[in-house]
């Protein structure tokens, strides 16, 4: 039989105005506050809280150890599915909420690298042999040894505000010199180059605290 | 130039930012001044972890919607299943008082029923497994050459099987048929396009003659992309599904 692919699946567009007004509350608790929120009836706004501050992270250390951007994105979906489920598992007097989270992340990230490898192996007998595209990128003990690292720096970069992540992202990740920074953004100058000097004393505050907490992922 | 004036240079110094002649000036001032020399030390450690940092990048809108209507869907699952079934209270107090005959008798019209609840149940497992291990796809979409690509080659086609998996993902099967391997330091990859907006369902290589199969994912909304398309990407560059188009086909 032959179906239509736009068939296929439920459309999902339930309570949007609802969800907006309860997400504002959350945005107000401590990461640890939203987790306990996540066994009650508050569980969407509490989880929608935590989306909006760690997405990024899991999405772009996923697609940094994954290489690919459906995997990364499967890896959003397991990850937070994830948090809901073992929310209770999760007990603040071990470490804060970004480490447990990068476990979690880290577990899931390993799950789907084996997972893809295993979709390669699928082809049966008589068939061509295929290959992922990426097959010389990290394995899972390489995952575990990176990905650290690059949470870390990642985390430190979403403590920035919007004005300061913005200079760095168009001057480190975009290339640009202070000045095409002010040009693009309209800002003077010299703000850019406060705003950078201010930023890197924050980086470097950030990745300091990070480096104690090295042991809380062993 | 003093201290004063050079520091709140010099992470635009350590990021390259600077224009020439300002970076001459704070070499010349760190040629004589350790404590600035440092300062630039430290910040060289801070402009090498960045390169552990991702790309900057937003996940896609759409999952987090897809993600809270799971939970939300597995809320309501839950709670169905925790709602209170069978017989009531006066039915079990009413059933103790049924005498042994009756109890026995209500055994012999109860067993066959049971036995051939069973048998219903062990025949639609058979099937329901049957279906886990084979299960036929809900759209089969054919996919051929560009004019440029099918150019020169026979036998050059592929087909996408399409199967809505539990998690909402839908698996997309592809064989294809005398599919060249991709230049070196390129790999192939699978688009669900609608007008501008593009939906990856994930990469693979391929090794020229016989068939070859792959097995992707995508999210649930590349549903309303009805246009597949495999294009040859670069390792080095972002996929764009611009140029290099192989093999297209349509949702029919």
């Amino acid at each position: 039989m032959v179906v239509a692919a736009g068939d296929i699946l439920e459309s999902d567009g339930i309570g949007r105005g609802q969800r907006s007004v309860a997400s504002q509350r959350a945005d107000e608790l401590t990461d640890e506050q939203c987790m306990t929120r996540l066994s009650g009836p508050e569980v969407e706004a509490a989880l929608s809280a935590l989306y909006d501050r760690y997405s990024r992270t899991v999405y772009g250390v996923g697609f940094k150890i994954l290489g690919n951007r459906s995997l990364a994105e499967e890896l959003v979906q397991d990850v937070f599915l994830k948090v809901w489920r073992s929310a209770g598992t999760f007990d603040p007097s071990q470490g804060s909420f970004s480490t447990w989270l990068y476990r979690v992340t880290r577990s899931a990230a390993i799950d789907l690298y084996r997972k893809r490898t295993s979709r390669v192996r699928q082809v049966p007998d008589g068939a061509r042999h295929i290959a992922a595209a990426r097959d010389s990128s990290a394995g899972p003990q390489e995952i575990v040894d990176e990905s650290w690292l690059s949470w870390r720096v990642s985390r430190a970069l979403e403590v920035l505000d919007a004005p300061h992540r913005e200079v760095i992202e168009l001057a480190y990740f975009g290339g640009l010199s202070q000045r095409e920074v002010s040009e693009r953004t309209g800002v003077p100058l010299g703000t850019v180059k406060t705003r950078t000097a201010s930023a890197f004393r924050r980086l470097r505050r950030e990745l300091a605290v990070g480096d104690t907490s090295r042991e809380a992922i062993r | 130039m003093r201290c004063a004036e050079v520091h709140p240079n010099l992470a635009a110094f350590v990021l390259d930012g600077l224009e020439p002649e300002e970076a001459a000036e704070i070499r010349r001032h760190l040629a004589s001044c350790h404590r600035c020399r440092d300062e630039v030390r430290e910040l060289r450690k801070v402009n090498r972890a960045l390169e552990a940092a991702p790309p900057p990048a937003d996940p896609p809108s759409y999952l987090k919607d897809g993600i809270l209507s799971r939970v939300r869907a597995e809320r309501l699952s839950t709670s169905d299943k925790e709602e209170p079934q069978g017989s009531s209270i006066e039915d079990r107090t009413g059933s103790s008082r049924t005498s042994r005959f009756n109890r026995l008798k209500d055994l012999r019209v109860v067993l066959p029923s049971v036995a051939a609840a069973a048998i219903v149940v062990f025949v639609a497992l058979g099937v329901f497994f049957g279906f886990l291990r084979e299960e036929p796809p809900v759209a089969t979409i054919q996919l051929v050459p560009t004019p440029r690509e099918a150019v020169g080659l026979e036998g050059y086609w592929g087909v996408a099987e399409i199967r809505p998996q539990p998690s909402g993902n839908q698996q997309v099967e592809l064989k294809l048929n005398n599919f060249e391997e991709p230049k070196p330091n390129s790999y192939y990859e699978l688009w669900f396009v609608s007008g501008e907006e593009r939906i990856s369902a994930g990469s693979f290589t391929s090794v020229g003659e016989g068939e070859t199969r792959v097995l992707l994912n995508v999210a649930p909304q590349a549903r309303n992309y009805r246009t597949l398309l495999i294009t040859e990407e670069h390792v080095d560059e972002r996929p764009t599904s611009g140029e290099e188009v192989a093999l297209k086909g349509k949702v029919p």
